[in-house]
């Protein structure tokens, strides 16, 4: 009987207090700092070191590379690079892995298409999803120095 | 409004009833249709959330969007369905819903048909709508509406005898039925002159019986969403489903005035000071508390068993309400006419 009146109280509460739905179609929902969203890619960064597409465990990254423009250098330059959001995962190895932050997770999720071809989604496109691009990349669960054993 | 019906019948008062009647529905209709807004509304802010707001301003559109959708849905009859009985159930089932609310009155001047055994006519005509129930789930020729219906048959059945014994209390205080003179009996200025205190078993009793016999959470068994595929309207769609969620919610109108009328002394203003405010206020003031207390109640309680929902019924309920009966007997004997 006691928990009955206990019971209403609670709901009475719950209903003068603050909601905890977003109107989210309508207002964008902010991600905190450290999700994995869909990733941007910096060509300029990129030394085709391949890692990423070894490292990729649903092997969604494709990759090639081309001999660098200028004679001096040895080092490639990327010429196509591919991420196929129908099998990626976002787990953010990719990032992890590239020596040069070359990519990097951003807080973007939204993936939903009408066709599974938009999907496929390029260098191109990759590099221009600049915005709300993750900061602090090389943090992945550790507290940088000093921190515990 | 109640001396038409005394005079001689003649076309023009038919027409007169007619029209009134009409009123009064799209007065219940509105209640209805704001009733389910307000009750999702409330339960969303219950839950945290903030309840439908797209369809309109402040979501005050979403009702009337799904009861359009409900009516422009295809009308299906199973083929092996009991077809007249199919097609009888969901008007027996509004029909004494609405028959109900005819003896409510709301003030002292200001009602439908002043009989002298109202209360009785209420009870014997909300009876109906069990049958109502059971003919649904028979006609539809179906296991799961048929289960349903003989479930929500028991329970109605089984509540409605705590139900009509808890209001003897009310009766045998007031010494009448009739829902007027019960108001009038409850007058004297104070909320302590209301049945509600003197009454306070049998308002208890008449509370839990009453959301039973409306098959309201925590009593919803005969159409618990989470268990069973609807209850005994399963096979019942577009308009014809709307009669019968309609009736249901014409029943928490019926209830929530006669609560009112019989234990919250109706137009009775709570303290002698308040009376300047018009007695239509005070009794739509007491019915909105009661609805909204039947909403906060569905967004607290969970179900409760079908073994318990019986056991409550005969073995708590019905001797609760036989001894407010006694001792209200007892109390009237000793101090009232002695």
């Amino acid at each position: 009987m006691n928990g009955l009146l206990k019971g209403l109280g609670v709901t009475l509460k719950a209903m003068a207090s603050p909601k905890v739905t977003t109107s989210y179609p309508d207002a964008p929902y902010v991600m905190p700092d450290r999700f994995r969203g869909i990733q941007h890619f910096i060509p300029e960064l990129c030394i085709v070191c391949n890692q990423c597409a070894r490292i990729c465990p649903t092997d969604c990254i494709t990759l090639t590379g081309k001999p660098n423009p200028d004679p001096e250098k040895k080092v490639k330059v990327i010429d196509t690079f591919d991420i196929n959001f129908e099998i990626c995962i976002l787990c953010d190895l990719c990032t992890e892995v590239c020596p040069t932050e070359a990519i990097v997770m951003t807080n973007h999720f939204e993936l939903s298409a009408y066709s599974r071809d938009e999907l496929f989604k390029d260098a191109k496109w990759l590099s221009d999803n600049n915005t709300l691009v993750r900061q602090d990349n090389n943090n992945i669960g550790a507290p940088a120095k000093g921190g515990a054993k | 409004m109640g001396s038409f019906l005394n005079e001689q019948l003649t076309w023009g008062g038919v027409l007169v009833v007619f029209l009134w009647a009409v009123v009064f529905l799209v007065i219940v209709l509105g209640f209805v249709t704001y009733a389910i807004y307000f009750e999702r509304k409330v339960i969303g802010w219950m839950q945290f959330r903030k309840g439908p707001n797209r369809v309109g301003p402040l979501g005050l559109l979403q009702t009337v969007a799904d009861i359009f959708k409900l009516l422009i849905k295809e009308d299906t009859i199973p083929r092996k369905a009991d077809r007249l009985l199919f097609i009888l159930a969901p008007a027996l089932a509004y029909i004494p819903a609405f028959s109900v609310l005819v003896v409510i009155p709301y003030t002292q001047n200001l009602y439908f048909a002043d009989l002298n055994v109202g209360l009785l006519y209420y009870v014997a005509l909300s009876g109906i709508s069990a049958l109502a129930i059971i003919l649904g789930g028979w006609a539809s020729n179906n296991k799961y509406a048929l289960l349903g219906g003989m479930r929500s048959a028991a329970q109605m059945i089984s509540y409605e005898v705590p139900l009509v014994i808890s209001i003897v209390g009310v009766i045998l205080l007031s010494g009448s039925l009739n829902l007027r003179v019960i108001v009038e009996a409850q007058a004297g200025g104070w909320f302590w002159n209301w049945n509600v205190l003197p009454q306070i078993i049998g308002f208890a009793v008449f509370v839990i019986a009453a959301v039973s016999e409306l098959n309201r959470t925590p009593f919803d068994l005969p159409e618990a969403e989470s268990e069973l595929v609807a209850g005994y309207h399963v096979e019942y769609s577009g308009f014809r489903f709307a009669f019968f969620m309609l009736s249901e919610y014409v029943y928490v109108y019926a209830i929530a005035a006669l609560t009112t009328v019989l234990y919250l002394g109706g137009w009775h203003p709570p303290a002698p000071f308040l009376d300047f405010v018009p007695g239509i206020l005070w009794f739509i003031l007491k019915f909105v508390c009661i609805v909204f207390f039947l909403f906060w109640i569905r967004a607290t309680f969970p179900r409760i068993r079908i073994d318990q929902l019986m056991g409550l019924g005969w073995k708590v309920l019905l001797p609760i309400a036989l001894l407010n009966v006694f001792l209200t007997a007892i109390y009237i004997e000793l101090f009232i006419k002695g």
